[in-house]
């Protein structure tokens, strides 16, 4: 039973593993055929990812709404939104549109989802503001370096700044082209390594915490 | 409390209505500055502008509705450019609550050009899968998408003629707010499939993109609602990206005069213990 | 009364809803934020049925004939084993077969693209310097593909990549290399917070602009009476907490 639940999962994904990175280098008709098959998979597979993804939600919220506890309205209202969304959007057939007219179900998303998923995001520039002014200071030299390119980058990305301090738009364009693409090449070659060097701890079974499900 | 004091413990709501009313003032009574054109922008617009008619253009809408200020304007400036230059443009969508939206944009753009569906443009919707979609296209688009977003079957559609995989595109380019985004259609598609890749992206993760800039792998950036209205510019049709850039200085200048200002204060209490401990001693 | 003067009102609605947490958190808000969840799930869910089930799965093997397609659907309901205690072990080989062929996938692209690639673009212009006329050195700074800016990133990438490594102390000459990696790292991220703001503003800018469209006339103003409404009811909410606490009392 050991080997069904625990070594049969590391089997698999050793072998999956050192046979998709080795089909990058063979170029025979078979090889290319099993990645086109297997990608195709991985894209239904990708489907129930996305169904795996929001049970959990509709679980906390139900539990939320069988035990009233606080704010538990808040929670039929999520509800009411899922269950409408899906009502619609299987009577429109999945269409935000049909032949140029707009379905009940591209309603909800143009006038509904739109603009409330705007306008989430959109108070981050209130709160971004207000941090700034809170906690932007120049502790340190270091902090004072990063104030002073941040200024410079404000200003050099903005026609009023490009217009009363022509320099700031080259001396910004020098900062971004050459010394903040260095130290994001730097940071990129970084983290490949990093994302390397833990894929081929997956594959060789040293890191096991993706597995995940049941004892063991 | 002394000032400086007071002043940096100010009601964060005070700065609020200052961010909203540098934003909402130039919005209503705009001067229109103007904007200077960027060398990653330019090589976008150039590059579209050199592709022959009936080339194969692909645009891959990879955001969703809280990044639409920014990369929507991006859509319409390319959209608008490929129909001009008669382009074949094929479009699709890696996110799934952009797909609505993605229809959408394409449709109106299509409408207002005067261009066909299936004949000069088709849009193959939404695929779950994220970059094993990008890969099975580089194997295989009529596997990838068997049908496009209207149901209809790509084997067939008269635009995607000659179009087996993304071999066969002449110009790719990815507007993405994330992952996956235009790094991953460098990885998991240029890398192996050898088209021309161009990038567009929010301002967020724009700096993180000039690296492949400089190396080549993309051959041009439009980072956020700056580089939408640098596009507006050359394409000379000026819509909302450039309108909004009034808006974008104001809001600029607010933040670097708060900040400005926070730190005058800082360095003033800093510097008052030391004063009267002078004094005293 | 038309549907897109009606959507117009119910978009305004939500906005300035969202907008009022700028005052303080409040029912209105979070009311507009769970149903923001609700739809966006509702959306996320008809989108795959259409597109996975429909389109990927029912259609090909019912009318094409790809049984081979039952494969990954095995899979995909394997994975879905993980919500059942007794049975979740199951869902492992489903999870062992994504991140297997996953990591597969990354690694020699991953390799190709992130590595050699911006190793080979930090020293190829280097290589440029001694050309077959004798050696030249281009000093233009505001041109990235000069020589001194390719001596700039060259010193960029490896102070930092070094300043990263934490294996061996960073004393002596090492010191000094990192310390070089300091100041570049706050110098890119200081570009990137100057970029995130520009980010945050536009997003701003976006709904400001929809939210003045929706002012006009032809929709019946609803950015103004919905203002009203927002602001009443946000002052009658905060007049209500402040009669509470007597009464707690």
């Amino acid at each position: 039973m050991i080997f069904l639940r625990r070594q049969l999962p590391l089997l698999i994904t050793m072998i999956t593993g050192l046979l998709f990175a080795g089909q990058y280098y063979v170029p025979h008709p078979a090889s290319e055929q099993l990645l086109t098959s297997v990608t195709k998979w991985l894209q239904i597979i990708g489907g129930f990812a996305l169904v795996l993804g929001v049970t959990s939600l509709f679980h906390q919220h139900a539990v939320k709404i069988r035990r009233k506890e606080a704010g538990w309205g808040y929670s039929l209202v999520l509800y009411a939104g899922m269950l409408g969304t899906i009502a619609v959007g299987f009577w429109a057939n999945g269409k935000e549109s049909v032949d140029g007219a707009m379905t009940a179900f591209g309603w909800v998303y143009s006038f509904m989802m739109v603009p409330l998923q705007g306008t989430m995001f959109a108070i981050l520039a209130f709160f971004i503001a207000s941090a700034a002014y809170r906690s932007f200071r120049a502790r340190s030299r270091e902090a004072a370096v990063l104030l002073i390119a941040a200024i410079i980058v404000m200003m050099g990305r903005v026609p009023l700044g490009e217009y009363l301090i022509p320099l700031s738009g080259d001396v910004s364009q020098w900062i971004l082209n050459v010394l903040n693409a260095s130290v994001r090449r730097a940071i990129l070659i970084g983290v490949s390594l990093g994302a390397i060097a833990l894929s081929f701890k997956i594959i060789f079974g040293v890191e096991r915490s993706y597995l995940g499900g049941g004892k063991e | 409390m002394t000032f400086a004091e007071r002043m940096l413990k100010i009601d964060r709501r005070i700065i609020f209505l200052v961010i909203g009313l540098c934003t909402l003032l130039p919005l209503l009574y705009p001067v229109g500055l103007p904007i200077k054109i960027s060398p990653e922008v330019r090589s976008v617009y150039d590059y579209m502008e050199a592709l022959p008619e009936r080339s194969v253009f692909l645009l891959s809408i990879d955001f969703d509705p809280a990044s639409k200020p920014e990369l929507h304007p991006q859509a319409i400036a390319l959209l608008r450019h490929a129909f001009r230059k008669n382009l074949r443009v094929v479009s699709m969508t890696l996110w799934v609550s952009g797909t609505g939206m993605a229809d959408q944009l394409l449709t109106q753009v299509a409408k207002e050009m005067g261009k066909e569906n299936g004949k000069d443009y088709v849009f193959l919707g939404w695929s779950p899968g994220g970059t094993a979609v990008i890969i099975n296209m580089g194997q295989d688009l009529y596997t990838a998408f068997p049908s496009d977003y209207g149901g209809r079957p790509t084997k067939g559609i008269p635009v995607l003629e000659g179009v087996h995989s993304l071999k066969d595109v002449n110009y790719a380019i990815s507007l993405g707010a994330g992952n996956p985004g235009v790094e991953a259609w460098y990885v998991f598609g240029k890398d192996k499939y050898r088209f021309e890749l161009g990038g567009g992206c929010t301002g967020v993760i724009a700096p993180g993109l000039y690296p492949l800039l400089r190396s080549g792998q993309i051959n041009g950036l439009i980072g956020g609602l700056r580089g939408a209205a640098e596009y507006e510019s050359l394409i000379g049709q000026k819509a909302r990206a450039v309108a909004g850039m009034d808006a974008q200085s104001a809001t600029h200048v607010a933040i670097i005069v708060l900040v400005i200002i926070c730190n005058v204060f800082y360095f003033n209490l800093r510097r008052v213990p030391r004063q009267q401990g002078h004094g005293t001693s | 009364m038309d549907a897109t003067v009606f959507g117009a009102w119910v978009a305004t609605g939500l906005t300035l809803f969202i907008f009022s947490f700028l005052y303080r958190d409040n029912p209105l808000f979070k009311l507009a934020e769970h149903l923001y969840v609700g739809i966006s799930v509702g959306y996320t869910i008809v989108k795959s049925y259409d597109t996975v089930i429909v389109h990927l799965i029912v259609k090909p093997i019912v009318e094409q004939g790809e049984i081979a397609l039952l494969i990954p659907v095995t899979i995909g309901l394997l994975m879905l084993t993980r919500y059942v205690p007794r049975a979740a072990w199951m869902s492992r080989y489903a999870f062992a077969f994504i991140v297997g062929v996953g990591s597969g996938l990354a690694i020699p692209r991953t390799i190709s693209s992130f590595i050699l690639k911006q190793v080979e673009d930090t020293v190829r212009p280097l290589l440029s310097l001694a050309g077959s006329d004798g050696v030249s050195f281009s000093v233009n700074l505001l041109n990235p593909a000069s020589n001194l800016n390719a001596i700039i990133i060259l010193i960029g990438v490896s102070s930092v990549l070094f300043y990263f490594f934490f294996s061996i102390e960073h004393s002596g000459p090492g010191k000094a290399v990192a310390r070089t990696g300091i100041l570049f790292l706050m110098i890119a991220f200081g570009a990137a917070f100057g970029y995130t703001v520009m980010a945050r503003m536009s997003l701003l800018i976006g709904r400001l602009t929809d939210l003045i469209e929706f002012s006009d006339a032809s929709y019946g103003r609803p950015t103004l009476w919905l203002s009203i409404v927002t602001i009443g009811a946000l002052i009658l909410l905060a007049r209500r907490s402040q009669q509470e606490p007597p009464e707690a009392r």
